[in-house]
């Protein structure tokens, strides 16, 4: 065969069905990675260090040495550094979706670029410095008080990654005429990037409802994003259900490679 | 939808959604996330009186008036629009579109010459818990009107180039300019006016 | 399309492999690594003294860590070719790699930043140093996750005459599997899963080496079977 030639041409292959009974395998291995993901975060978040829900900016220095020195921090912070690379898997499905949309690639490309950022600096960051403090002792408390302000403020006010994340998907599921998921969440998802602006005021107040704990920075915005991050998973989830097989790479009698 | 299919559906006017369920959604959605901070601000006004009262002095309510006069001609214009494309006098339309959006457009730039001045003099968000609520949802407010701007943007080049203009985006378009302007006249009495 | 471009990208890798050599025969500051049961103050003295062995490697750590990301791309794209429902494993890959590359540069710049004026607070550079190690230690979770998803996409590989060759599935996750422990060094000052231990040191390092010297010699052979294959100019 020779190594130049004109134009490309799909590899000639027999027709064959994949050994796989359920053609989207794919699709659905990397989807129930996320329950497991959410709800290692949730347990580890929660009962095992007691980061969330965050504590107050305005602690006592002591009070803030014993939560930075304690050992489930750590343990929490290693356990999160190892599946943060499962970040990755939940975010790879919602490109996926948006590559489905009649809308242009830069959208799922800059929401690719966005998850890779936002996972450094919102998720692996802040965890590193949860347990930073509690690795070593003998550290002074205006070190530990830093790491705890640095793990707060970048986990709870990380906007820019997320905002330019969730305007994409809103903006993707808005313009396109595939109708690949519904407009209403669409219109969801611009909220939830607009929660992302709300957080700004975390790097400015220390107390009300405006800090990181506060009423309208954290708990007003949880009201928002958790039933979104629901809502949008299980309308993913029926996306993939809904997906014609015609339209799978590994079906039909010549594969088809993606290329993009 | 087009504008022939808009005389056949429904019978009477009464009967006839402007827009789409997915913008009444967004419009519903929008103003109880501001309800939930406007409850909110009153709570905390209730709790620091004092200090409210003392931060609203420093707001000029020359500016906000000026804001408002700006904002419901803009949305007027935009009404007149809407009624003139479901007439079919696009090219009416499409001027008295570019009028709504040139006052548009002085929103952003009073609010400039309002917080410019302001922020230099010191009054910044992080000055009290009046400052943070007033430019948190000016801001936002803020951003809904640069948003409503694009929008009307869109809509203008709808008009202009479109064979057949898109009545559903027009009404769409001029619902949610409606909702700006909604919202600026709450944020105008609780934070101008409420002294 | 022309595959010059790959094939300029995929030798860059022997030449990241020549630059960890050299650096490793030059700058032999990590052999053995740093103990970390050292205090503030010895961690301090041990920058002090190594200054210009510990610069060298940081800044050749960025060169290398840069050099890697052509390899990882590569194997996006033919993770790309691979035929399953959807492109999803490879977005997943790419994602990963990305987190896995910067938190590698980081762990650089943390070093650098303590290096940079030595005579700072011991305190400082050491929660430097152990920031350094933690983003050293961040990588092998994504490391672990984009394994997961070319061995993934391989075995549900649905062409006739797959991309890439099963084996390599089944090396990803026995690679992944060997760094893996090396997550656990944030829970252990001394032992073999401390982060200068046999498991999370010297296993994951060399396993990882040897992982890039694989992929790089089945690229080769992926990349000749895609030029004649599919015809396009080499």
């Amino acid at each position: 065969m020779s190594t130049i030639a004109t134009a490309e041409r799909e590899p000639v292959s027999q027709p064959t069905e994949p050994w796989y009974k359920n053609k989207k395998l794919d699709q659905l291995l990397c989807f129930w990675s996320i329950p497991v993901f959410y709800n290692l975060f949730g347990l580890v978040f929660v009962p095992l260090s007691w980061m969330m829900p965050p504590r107050a900016p305005e602690s006592d220095l002591a009070g803030v040495v014993e939560f930075m020195q304690s050992p489930n921090l750590l343990i929490a912070s290693t356990i999160l550094i190892l599946s943060v690379g499962l970040s990755a898997v939940g975010n790879a499905m919602y490109a996926i979706q948006m590559k489905r949309m009649s809308v242009s690639p830069v959208l799922r490309f800059a929401f690719i670029a966005g998850a890779m950022t936002g996972a450094i600096v919102g998720c692996l960051f802040p965890m590193f410095c949860f347990g930073l403090g509690a690795f070593r002792e003998g550290y002074s408390p205006e070190i530990l008080q830093m790491l705890y302000d640095f793990g707060y403020l970048s986990f709870i006010g990380c906007l820019g990654c997320f905002f330019l994340n969730w305007s994409c998907l809103a903006l993707a599921i808005l313009l396109d005429k595939n109708n690949i998921l519904p407009k209403w969440l669409g219109y969801y998802t611009i909220w939830q990037s607009v929660t992302e602006i709300f957080a700004a005021t975390v790097w400015i107040a220390h107390t009300g409802p405006f800090a990181w704990n506060g009423l309208l920075a954290f708990w007003f915005n949880m009201v928002l994003y958790v039933p979104w991050q629901f809502i949008v998973y299980y309308c993913i989830f029926q996306a993939i259900r809904k997906q014609p097989e015609s339209e799978l790479y590994n079906s039909g009698p010549t594969p088809r490679a993606a290329y993009a | 939808m087009t504008i022939s299919q808009v005389g056949q559906a429904p019978r009477t006017r009464a009967d006839y959604l402007p827009g789409d369920h997915g913008m009444w959604f967004f419009i519903v959605g929008d103003l109880l996330i501001f309800g939930v901070y406007f409850l909110c601000y009153m709570v905390y006004r209730g709790q620091n009186l004092d200090v409210f009262l003392y931060s609203q002095q420093f707001l000029s309510q020359g500016i906000g008036v000026a804001n408002t006069i700006v904002l419901l001609t803009s949305s007027l214009f935009v009404a007149l629009a809407t009624e003139a494309v479901r007439e079919h006098k696009i090219r009416d339309a499409g001027r008295l579109l570019s009028l709504a959006i040139v006052l548009g457009a002085l929103f952003p730039v009073l609010k400039m010459v309002e917080w410019i001045p302001k922020i230099s003099a010191g009054h910044t968000p992080g000055e009290n818990l009046f400052f943070m609520y007033y430019y948190v949802m000016t801001g936002l407010h803020l951003l809904h009107v640069l948003l409503g701007l694009c929008i009307m943007a869109f809509m203008l080049r709808n008009l202009r180039q479109a064979a057949q203009p898109d009545i559903k985006f027009i009404e769409i378009g001029a619902i949610y300019w409606h909702m700006v302007d909604v919202l600026w006249l709450v944020l105008l009495a609780v934070f101008y006016l409420m002294r | 399309m022309n595959t010059r471009g790959q094939n300029i990208l995929l030798w860059l890798t022997p030449v990241a492999g020549l630059l960890f050599l050299v650096a490793y025969w030059l700058f032999p500051a990590f052999a053995p690594p740093l103990s970390p049961t050292l205090s503030p103050e010895e961690v301090a003295a041990f920058f002090k003294e190594n200054l210009t062995a510990m610069r060298g490697v940081v800044i050749f750590g960025n060169i290398i860590g840069a050099l890697l990301v052509p390899l990882f791309a590569l194997i996006a794209v033919q993770m790309l070719r691979v035929v399953n429902s959807s492109p999803i494993f490879a977005y997943a890959y790419i994602i990963a790699a990305g987190i896995g590359i910067t938190a590698f540069i980081l762990a650089d710049f943390a070093w650098g930043i303590a290096l940079f004026r030595p005579d700072r607070d011991p305190q400082l550079i050491s929660l430097l140093n152990d920031m350094a190690w933690f983003f050293l230690v961040a990588p092998v979770g994504c490391v672990f996750v984009q394994n997961l998803c070319l061995a993934g996409s391989i075995y549900l590989d649905a062409r006739p005459d797959p991309v890439f060759p099963i084996w390599v599935a089944h090396f990803n996750i026995v690679t992944g599997l060997l760094m893996l422990p090396a997550a656990f060094s944030l829970l252990y000052k001394t032992g073999p899963l401390a982060w200068d231990g046999s498991i999370s040191f010297t296993l994951r390092f060399s396993t990882f080496i040897v992982y890039v010297a694989v992929m790089f010699l089945v690229l080769l052979k992926v990349t000749k079977q895609q030029v004649e294959q599919e015809g396009v100019a080499a």
